[in-house]
């Protein structure tokens, strides 16, 4: 069935336009959990970072999971959508903006995480360089700067990239409201006309960035990596790291849009857009990227245990056969066993296929990053240091709450603007029709 | 500090200036440093003494200033003074030459800690409620007269005092007050006191003290069971030399053998680890003997005289190795070689602490050891062992029972008609099987008077507290009786002003005596306690002429400069080694409490590396010490060998029950590769039902479990002749180890 | 000539009788955290005494092996802080300043040695205990990681002590706390640039090993090894 530019326009910006009341108590619920979370870092704040489980010598736990596992899931949208833009892939038109907004809400909620897992987070700043009387700079040396740059640059680069494609359709909108939204819209949109000229360096902006941003986002969760990597810390100390944690982070991010997808799909009654092909070619992608993902972790096992350093096969053995080996066995089966054959099996890669595929790949990247933070830091080089870990309440409430705010994010943005890209619809069609 | 408080206090400051400016220059130099000599940030050492256990080490305190919140005549405020802020060694000392063991430098929370005493106190309820109200000092003097007065004057045992082990001019005071009121002389319980080894020396060596070990030059130590680099006697001194023996001769690194059946501290230090059968380590040490004998390795020098019959004995075959392995669990090829090593290595010596001393036969233990120090020639030789020179006060000190005759009396119905009972320093009631009864026994008595800085089991009996300075803020003296081969008197002013309503004990007791009045008064004619060190000193320069040369003054000032008396032109080296005829050994079975097949265990509580018997669990410093072995901090545990727990389905932190005859006790288990199958061990010092709030509740106390037994001949309590079953009660006790790993390499990852 | 500060563990000397480690307490402020904080080994010591059982009943054997900040040269902990709290000094120790410190505790993942603590709430003295504190140590508040500084205000106290005096610092000046309270004599503390000093013949000593000396770190401590007796020469 072929639509109309004027059904696309109508179905795209009825979410926007009128509000169903279910949204009300969504809105009210996500809220309570994100002030709950809140809270418990408030309380953290107040009481003192000992409050969270972190203890010698397992230093960082669930925030710094967290923290991995966010920035991880914003390679989704930007690097995703960057590539399918640039070898310009038709059925990217739907699904760009819903992946860039991911990238955006998930790094601001990753970035999070170095603060609330500070010491004394009335500090951070730090971090940054800023000019003082006391000459005093930050260490350029540590990666921790190192990802300070790279996640706020990688922050900057996926705003403009999302923002720049919004412009068009925040016109559009302008044009459809009256009031305070008139206002509102008529800023995002820039004073956007619609000009030839204006349509050419948009095309050259989106193309520039697209460019930009890849480089971008394989450098943050490179860096994010280096966190690790450039400590001798047993299994952390390791050149496989970067590319690992890239796929990693594309991994769980494609899982990640396909959620959200799904949920935008049955939510806004976009079925006819968001359509079983996107899903069947994400699914594509996210069996590739399971794929490498288990060749990654075959691959670093597999040297691990053939290099057979003391160090490291302590670490090694804590998670094939310790108390952490449960939890590995559920990493594999979320990250391969589960959704190999949902993926690979073309009957099974249905939307509700890839979906179930995806949850699991979501738990199994969280674990993946737990397992590779905690196990290490307990088993350092001198056994009699050795130690474990439990997470407190106040971890697992923020932890819980970093979900909410990121549903809570995602449903206030598709309030504000049509989440699928409207005049990327319309080109789409007039390029199939001419 | 409120405006009030602070008009309060400039008038306290500026009386207590008046007051030290009165005094003798001399006087300054020796005590507290004056606050206007007080330079903010510069640091004053002046010397102490460590009284919290028998070493008796010599302490150097660091003085800096501070503002301390105190209480003068009932005011409270804050004032500038010198605090204490570390403790070190005594560089000069004899007996520890500058270093302190862990407890000793925690001492300094024996003063700051929060839960002290800080003015007398006066029973407001049911005994051992624990629930006193304020009162002053004036009225507690008063009421402690009127007790005096009240009592029935023909009875002498009607007064009575037990102390802890206390040494030199305080317990000459007590002895002379209680002499004064015709009551017996003080009873002492210590259960560090060693009674069995001093009872031993006496028999062999013809003195009643402990022993001193010339660890630096001897080239072969065999220890049964002592923990001498731990808890044992000197520790500090045993350290220093130990560290000598090992690396301080070019060349010659000594060899270090240890018998036991529990791995401890100072058994993980040894070359050489020999598990002998509980209660058996005289045999071998008669085994060691008998090897040296017969084949002609030893005595050396030859021995003449009566022992030479003992050494006739000794040849006897019930001693050879073939004979005792099956007893000792030893195998005579291995007897045989440690005997020639020792013979091959002189000089060489023996040393017998801990748990052999503690089984019902440890008499015998002890004197099997000594007897084979005698075949070894190291009484008084180079490498040997010593005993320090009596030095004044120990004449008059010490008599051969002292440390073990609280019991006894007790256990004898000596305390059944006393009417005024004085405690000072020391917890029967908690350091005692509650067999015996003792807190029973105690709460008989109608009035108790305890000079104790803590609300402890045996303190909160009290009718009354009248707390004692902490021994910074006071004046100490002592005679170490160990650790030294030289005559050693250690004399030391408050390093520091106190900071409660408190009263230093021995003023006190003149005090009480100078208003009681009559014989008492007469034989106490010293104000203060001060005076009556200053006198005793006075008459030790009589006694020891050359010192004389400068008069008493410069040498006081001296004394009290480097914290005692020792390298004088009299300085005193130990005697020459007695020739008293040897007791003949005669093997004696240890007996033990329980039968083998209700209670498989042999249960061996063994003095805690931090808390010593329990009389130093109150010090935060030493709950959060990791124990050097089981690694655990702020509790007890039971320590069983991996093999029996795996047998019994006990893991690493499972509660466990331990039953004896005599009561149960529950703590968590905590594997020790080091320990027999058939033994378990538990440190003592936990369970605390008082003592402040870091140890009140904390853990268990193996007394609870230990069977009154004694040892024979000697009185004192056998602690390790009880035999325990074991069940597991539970999973995941509370257990805070600061170690990660028993193994650093192999089975790192079995054994966690 | 600047001094390079150093120390050796004699491991056929040490005890473990842990009066280094309160020695060290008390010098250092380090404060106690209590039982439940204890629980998840969040202890404050700067020194610890690790134990190693090696066999079993009836031959088992222990090696004690005491481990403070082995001060590397090629330290871990100092390029991962961001604001350089974790340094290195000019005398060649890894300096620690509190107040830069924001808590990320990425340097005590750094360490491989695990010596670094961190303060998880403000520590706690009841009073009157706070009295017993050092005043030439300043106490550490919360969120901030602290380990052994070899006892830089001995250090310093002592180079100023010996400027004023207008003399070159003799061995055993400075003695960290550690060190002085040492009974057997395991620990030596000195100056490694002075290849005359008692700390500089240990390192030589041929029983001298480097603790993980595998990784790099070039640490300042030598550890001279335990002897087994076989009653030669040694
Ligand atoms: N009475 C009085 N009080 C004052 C002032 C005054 O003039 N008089 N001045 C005020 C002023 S201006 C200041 S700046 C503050 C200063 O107050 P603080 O910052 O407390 O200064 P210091 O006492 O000089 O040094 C602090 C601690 O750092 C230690 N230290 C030295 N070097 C190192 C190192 O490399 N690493 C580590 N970890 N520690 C090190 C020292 O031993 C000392 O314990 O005092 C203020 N308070
Ligand atoms: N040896 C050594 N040197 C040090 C330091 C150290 O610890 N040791 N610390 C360093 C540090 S951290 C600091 S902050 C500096 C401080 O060093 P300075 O800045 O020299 O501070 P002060 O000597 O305390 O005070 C300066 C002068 O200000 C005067 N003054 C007081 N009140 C007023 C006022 O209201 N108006 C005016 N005009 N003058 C006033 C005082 O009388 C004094 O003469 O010293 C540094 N130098
Ligand atoms: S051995 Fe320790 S506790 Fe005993 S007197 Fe010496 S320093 Fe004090
Ligand atoms: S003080 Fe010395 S002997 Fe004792 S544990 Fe520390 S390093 Fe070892
Ligand atoms: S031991 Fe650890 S804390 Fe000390 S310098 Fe080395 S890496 Fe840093
Ligand atoms: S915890 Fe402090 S010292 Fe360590 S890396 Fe972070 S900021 Fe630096
Ligand atoms: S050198 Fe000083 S700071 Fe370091 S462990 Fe020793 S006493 Fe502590």
């Amino acid at each position: 069935m072929v639509k109309t530019t004027e059904q696309i326009q109508r179905d795209l910006l009825r979410p926007v336009l009128d509000t169903s009341w279910r949204v009300t108590p969504a809105l009210a619920g996500l809220a309570l959990l994100v002030l709950a979370g809140f809270s418990a870092w408030m309380y953290q704040v107040y009481t003192g970072i000992g409050v969270a489980g972190i203890r010698r010598p397992v230093f960082w736990g669930f925030y710094i999971t967290n923290f991995v596992f966010w920035i991880g899931i914003s390679h989704a949208g930007t690097l995703i959508s960057a590539i399918l833009r640039l070898s310009n892939a038709t059925w990217r038109r739907p699904i760009t903006r819903c992946a860039e907004v991911i990238t955006v809400f998930a790094l601001l909620i990753g970035a999070m995480f170095p603060l609330i897992h500070l010491g004394r987070p009335w500090l951070a700043f730090w971090l940054a360089p800023y000019p003082n009387q006391r000459g005093l700079w930050p260490n350029y040396r540590s990666p921790l700067l190192w990802d300070f740059f790279a996640i706020n640059t990688y922050l900057i680069g996926s705003l403009i990239f999302l923002m720049l494609p919004i412009i068009p359709d925040c016109a559009l909108l302008r044009d459809h409201v009256s009031g305070w939204r008139n206002k509102l819209y008529s800023a995002l949109s820039l004073g956007w006309r619609g000009t030839q000229k204006q349509w050419h360096r948009l095309e050259t902006a989106m193309h520039i960035m697209a460019i930009l941003i890849i480089p971008v986002a394989v450098s943050v969760h490179t860096i994010v990596s280096w966190d690790f990597a450039m400590t001798p810390v047993p299994m952390w100390h390791s050149t496989i790291f970067a590319p690992y944690f890239v796929a990693g982070a594309i991994f769980s991010g494609i899982a990640a849009l396909i959620i959200a997808m799904v949920f935008l799909r049955f939510s806004l009654r976009l079925e006819e857009y968001l359509t079983a092909e996107c899903f069947d070619n994400l699914g594509k992608l996210l069996l590739v990227m399971s794929l490498l993902w288990f060749y990654f972790v075959f691959a670093e096992r597999l040297t691990t245990w053939y290099g057979n350093a003391r160090p490291e096969m302590a670490v090694f053995w804590l998670a094939q056969r310790g108390p952490y080996r449960d939890l590995f066995w559920v990493m594999v089966g979320c990250n391969f066993v589960f959704p190999f054959p949902l993926l690979a099996i073309k009957k099974l890669r249905t939307i509700a296929g890839t979906f179930l595929a995806s949850v699991a790949v979501v738990i199994g990247m969280w674990i993946e990053r737990y397992l590779i933070i905690v196990p290490s830091l307990s088993h350092k080089f001198l056994p009699y240091a050795w130690g474990t870990y439990r997470p407190t309440w106040v971890e697992v409430t923020i932890t819980v709450a970093t979900f909410g705010s990121m549903a809570l994010l995602y449903l206030l943005f598709s309030k504000v603007v049509p989440v699928v890209s409207i005049w990327e619809l319309k080109t789409g069609l007039r390029e199939s029709e001419g | 500090m409120e405006r009030r408080d602070f008009l309060k206090f400039g008038v306290l400051t500026g009386a207590t200036a008046t007051l030290t400016a009165c005094e003798k220059p001399v006087q300054q130099l020796a005590r507290f440093v004056p606050e206007e000599d007080l330079v903010p940030g510069v640091a004053t050492w002046k010397p102490s003494l460590c009284t919290l256990c028998p070493a008796g080490c010599g302490v150097m305190v660091r003085i800096m200033d501070g503002d301390a919140e105190v209480v003068r005549n009932g005011q409270r405020g804050i004032i500038k003074m010198g605090l204490a802020k570390k403790l070190e060694g005594n560089p000069r000392h004899p007996v520890n030459r500058g270093k302190l063991c862990a407890r000793g430098q925690a001492g300094l929370q024996v003063t700051y800690h929060p839960d002290r005493v800080r003015t007398p106190l006066k029973r407001s309820a049911s005994r051992g409620s624990g629930d006193f109200h304020e009162i002053g000092w004036q009225d507690a003097l008063r009421e402690v007269v009127t007790q005096l007065e009240q009592r029935s004057p023909r009875r002498p045992d009607s007064i009575r005092f037990v102390t802890g082990d206390m040494r030199g001019q305080r317990r000459e005071l007590i002895n002379k007050f209680l002499a004064g009121l015709g009551a017996p002389p003080a009873a002492q319980f210590a259960p560090l006191g060693e009674p069995v080894l001093r009872r031993a020396n006496l028999l062999g060596f013809g003195h009643a003290s402990l022993p001193s070990f010339d660890l630096e030059r001897s080239s072969y130590v065999i220890s049964f069971g002592a923990d001498f680099l731990g808890t044992w006697n000197s520790p500090v001194s045993q350290s220093i030399g130990y560290g000598e023996m090992r690396r301080g001769r070019a060349g010659r690194r000594g060899k270090f053998v240890q018998v036991e059946q529990r791995m401890s501290q100072t058994g993980a230090n040894a070359d050489e680890w020999v598990s002998s059968s509980p209660g058996s380590e005289g045999l071998l040490a008669l085994g060691l003997a008998h090897v040296l004998v017969k084949e002609g390795l030893r005595p050396n020098p030859p021995v003449t005289g009566p022992n030479q019959d003992v050494l006739a004995r000794l040849k006897n075959e019930t001693y050879s190795p073939a004979q005792i392995a099956n007893r000792t669990g030893v195998s005579a090829s291995r007897i045989e070689r440690l005997a020639r090593e020792m013979a091959a290595q002189p000089p060489a010596i023996a040393l017998i602490g801990g748990a052999p001393l503690a089984h019902t036969n440890g008499l015998f233990s002890a004197l099997a050891v000594n007897l084979l120090n005698m075949v070894l020639g190291s009484l008084g030789s180079p490498g040997g062992m010593f005993f320090a020179p009596a030095t004044f006060s120990k004449k008059e000190a010490s008599s051969p029972t002292d440390h073990a005759d609280f019991v006894a009396q007790l256990l004898s119905g000596g305390f059944e008609n006393t009417e005024v009972l004085f405690l000072d320093n020391t917890n029967p009631v908690f350091a005692t099987p509650p067999g015996w009864q003792v807190s029973e026994k105690l709460q008989g008595i109608p009035f108790i008077v305890s000079f104790s800085r803590f609300l402890d089991e045996t303190s909160v009996l009290a009718d009354l507290i009248l707390p004692d300075h902490s021994p910074l803020e006071s004046w100490l003296d002592d005679v170490p009786e160990s650790g030294t081969s030289e005559a050693v008197l250690t004399l030391a002013a408050p390093a520091m002003r106190p900071l409660h309503n408190t009263r230093a004990m021995p003023d006190v007791l003149l005090e009480i005596a100078h208003s009681y009045g009559g014989s008492v008064g007469e034989t106490l004619p010293w104000k203060t306690f001060e005076e009556m060190l200053q006198s005793s000193y006075r008459q030790l320069v009589r006694a020891e002429p050359c010192d004389r040369a400068d008069g008493f003054d410069k040498l006081w000032e001296k004394i009290l400069q480097q914290g005692g008396w020792w390298d004088g032109p009299c300085q005193v080296r130990s005697p020459e080694a007695t020739s008293l005829p040897f007791p003949a050994p005669e093997f004696v079975p240890p007996a033990f409490d329980g039968s083998e097949e209700e209670f498989p265990f042999y249960f061996q509580p063994y003095v805690s590396q931090a808390f010593l018997d329990g009389s130093l669990a109150h010090l935060p410093w030493m709950q959060e010490l990791p124990d050097a072995l089981a690694t655990v901090m702020w509790g007890s545990w039971l320590e069983l060998n991996p093999k029996t727990a795996e047998r019994l389905q006990i893991q690493q932190g499972d509660l466990v029950q331990v039953r004896s005859r005599h009561g149960t006790l529950e703590t968590p288990a905590v594997l020790n590769p080091g320990i027999a199958f058939d033994v378990v061990a538990m440190p003592m010092g936990q369970g605390h039902a008082q003592f402040g709030r870091y140890a009140a509740r904390r853990g268990a106390n193996p007394m609870n479990v230990v069977a009154p037994v004694q040892v024979e001949q000697v009185g004192s309590l056998a602690w390790a002749a009880t035999r325990v079953s074991l069940a597991r009660i539970g999973t995941k006790a509370r257990l805070s180890l600061a170690s990660g790993a028993l193994y650093e390499r192999e089975k790192e990852l079995e054994l966690r | 000539m600047s001094h390079g500060w150093g120390m050796a563990v004699d491991l056929d000397r040490c005890t473990g009788c842990s009066a280094c480690v309160i020695a060290c307490q008390a010098e250092n402020n380090v404060p106690t955290v209590g039982e439940e904080a204890a629980q998840k080994s969040r202890t404050m010591h700067w020194i610890r005494i690790e134990r190693y059982y090696e066999g079993e009943f009836p031959n088992p054997r222990v090696k004690f092996r005491p481990v403070l900040c082995q001060q590397c040269d090629n330290a871990p902990c100092e390029p991962v802080c961001p604001t350089y709290a974790s340094y290195h000094t000019s005398e060649g120790l890894n300096g620690q300043i509190y107040n830069r410190c924001i808590g990320t505790r990425y340097c005590a993942n750094a360490c491989p040695y695990t010596v670094r603590t961190f303060n998880f709430f403000h520590p706690v003295w009841d009073k009157p205990l706070h009295l017993q504190l050092n005043p030439d140590v300043s106490v550490r508040q919360l969120g901030v990681m602290e380990k052994c500084t070899f006892c830089i205000q001995r250090i310093k106290a002592s180079e100023i002590q010996a400027k004023a005096e207008n003399r070159a610092l003799g061995e055993g000046e400075p003695t960290p706390a550690c060190v002085q309270s040492c009974a057997p004599k395991a620990l030596v503390f000195g100056d490694l640039n002075d290849p005359d000093s008692e700390v500089s013949r240990l390192a030589r000593s041929p029983r001298g090993t480097k603790l993980l000396d595998e990784l790099g770190t070039q640490p300042r401590i030598t550890y001279l090894q335990r002897d087994s007796w076989d009653g030669q020469d040694h």
